[in-house]
């Protein structure tokens, strides 16, 4: 698990980290997955946290158009020149 | 900004807030620069701008409450994302500035007997949008997402238009509700709050309120816990809670307040959304320009308002409503992908609760919402395919048509929670009164969407700020020793960047 997917599912109110880091885990094998097809509102819940995860990561967002670090750059760069808090 | 307080220790004030929201950093400002002693007690951090990523689950862990998987129990479920810090969800939100409907002032004349018009509050909307630097959005720099939706719109011969937004030297950066990395969002953390803390206000970050001290029928101080480990009393003779509209009842449960009419902690309107995709011909890089910065309006009086929303592809990933492999074709395809919201005026009420401390917070959708989402996903398709779409992924289960959805069918977050400590004239039908004071205590007043007696159809940040000046001026009218409030807020720049 990235990092960033890490620190979503562990800021998770009460006892979902817990919940959600198992069903995480159930849905990396071919077994669990099977299982999770069964309940569609738990398979998209869990299906959105891996999305989440997969599709922030650098590389495959950059493919897609998206470069966060170029954002937070110009940011930065226009809060330096424009002395924005 | 704010104040560090390491160890246990007693302050003085003429005004506790408890928040610095789109409520409390906006009534603290007022008050400090109208003359009074205040003190501001934030429960989460004050964020740093040079800190922001823009990448989506790393941001939701830091400026989400519960990491923004608040969510309620009910049919459907329902996601309801809250900001935490300075700047309360003004911090996360998309920056859209409306204006109380004038419909809806009327609706609370009558059933709650609130002394509001739309001329009486003009004065105080113009003030916030000029603090706010709120200005429409220029089509350049809405970006193509808007550009497919007001396309559509105009094939169709429906009522739309920019929004209005607050933000100054905005670039379109696409992360409004991740952060904004150029600080061009003017939520109040960065605008209200350093005129409050310019103005003498003392800002306490990381207190976390645990008591309100209310003796002979007056409020008398305000303890918190610090996040360091100490303990902070605030020795104040009004106090305004600005909690928000999940945890203010909570609050005012928890210290034996507003429980007189019943009515705390219920009436929750949330404003239930959902949003479609169109696979578009087209590139459209749905997170170049403003988010949310297009607003169709022509079914408003249905209770159906659409609202542009977009985001980076980890967001688009998390909301497309697909799994397995057509999921992975159309991120493939993330480049040609549009997305516009669809956000109900409900009739549905829910209610807050405590369960160890933690919220609960009930909803369930009632027949009459159900009906405007059948209606308004049907429109949404319809406005999609207007604009050259050559598919439409709607947020239902496969093979459920709109007009056929249930409420179990429907996928939906919510971002507007209002009314749990709802304003009404009469102490049985409200928890405060029409100045925003708690029935039946005194130097108890209440400023955030809690007081919002109904659901306003529109994003409700600038009605809330509205409210939240006009309590300031009348606490500030009631002491002689406060200057009158007359300056006018500071001169700034409008307009976006285009």
């Amino acid at each position: 698990m990235s990092a960033g997917l890490d620190a979503f599912v562990a800021a998770g109110p009460g006892p979902l980290p817990v919940v959600l880091r198992t069903l995480l885990a159930v849905a990396r094998r071919p077994r669990g997955r099977a299982l999770l097809d069964r309940a569609p509102r738990i398979q998209a819940a869990v299906h959105a946290a891996l999305s989440l995860g997969r599709y922030d990561d650098p590389a495959v967002s950059r493919a897609l158009g998206w470069d966060a670090d170029a954002i937070v750059a110009r940011g930065r760069a226009l809060r330096r020149a424009e002395g924005r808090p | 900004m704010s104040l560090s307080v390491s160890s246990s220790r007693t302050l003085e004030a003429d005004v506790c807030v408890i928040g610095a929201g789109a409520g409390g950093a906006v009534v603290a400002a007022e008050l400090a620069e109208g003359g009074a002693r205040v003190v501001v007690l934030e429960q989460g951090p004050a964020h740093d701008p040079g800190t922001f990523t823009a990448r989506p689950p790393e941001m939701l862990a830091r400026l989400y409450r519960d990491g923004g998987q608040t969510t309620t129990v009910g049919t459907p479920p329902i996601l309801l994302p809250l900001g935490r810090g300075a700047g309360g969800t003004t911090l996360v939100n998309s920056g859209t500035c409306f204006r109380t409907p004038p419909a809806v002032l009327d609706r609370w004349r009558e059933d709650f007997g609130l002394d509001l018009d739309e001329a009486g509050l003009a004065p105080l909307f113009d003030r916030v949008e000029r603090a706010l630097s709120v200005a429409e959005v220029t089509p350049e720099l809405a970006g193509a997402n808007a550009a497919i939706a007001r396309r559509g719109a105009e094939r169709l011969g429906w009522s739309h238009g920019y929004l209005r937004r607050n933000a100054r030297g905005c670039v379109g950066s696409g992360v409004c509700v991740f952060g904004c990395p150029t600080s061009a969002k003017q939520h109040t953390g960065i605008t209200y709050l350093p005129r409050a803390a310019a103005a003498g206000a003392r800002v306490v970050t990381g207190a976390d309120v645990r008591h309100i001290d209310v003796r002979g029928g007056r409020a008398r101080a305000v303890h918190a816990h610090l996040e360091g480990g100490g303990r902070l009393e605030v020795r104040a003779p009004t106090v305004v809670v600005c909690a928000g509209t999940i945890h203010t009842p909570l609050l005012l449960a928890r210290n034996g307040l507003g429980g007189a009419s019943g009515q705390l902690g219920r009436n929750l309107a949330l404003h239930p959304a959902t949003a479609a995709f169109g696979r578009m011909d087209e590139v459209v890089d749905m997170a170049r320009g403003v988010p949310q910065s297009f607003y169709v309006d022509e079914f408003a009086a249905q209770g159906i308002m659409f609202e542009g929303v977009a985001g980076p592809p980890g967001y688009a990933a998390m909301s497309l409503p697909l799994v397995g492999e057509p999921h992975r074709a159309a991120m493939a395809d993330y480049r040609r992908l549009a997305q516009f919201g669809l956000m109900v005026s409900d009739a549905s009420r829910g209610r807050v609760r405590s369960l160890a401390g933690r919220p609960v917070i009930q909803y369930g959708l009632v027949e009459a919402d159900v009906a405007k989402f059948r209606l308004g996903l049907a429109r949404l398709e319809e406005l999609f395919l207007a604009a050259g779409a050559r598919e439409v992924l709607l947020p239902l289960p496969p093979g459920v048509r709109p007009e056929h959805a249930r409420a179990r069918d429907l996928k939906l977050m919510a971002f507007h929670p209002l009314g749990t400590a709802r304003a009404a004239a009469r102490a049985t039908d409200g928890v405060v009164d029409g100045d925003l004071a708690v029935h039946g205590v005194e130097g108890v007043c209440v400023a955030d969407g809690s007081v919002v007696p109904s659901a306003l159809g529109v994003n409700p940040q600038l009605t809330i700020m509205a409210l939240a000046t006009r309590l300031a001026f009348r606490l500030l009218e009631r002491r002689t020793d406060f200057r009158p409030p007359t300056a006018p807020p500071p001169e700034e720049e409008t307009a976006c960047r285009s």
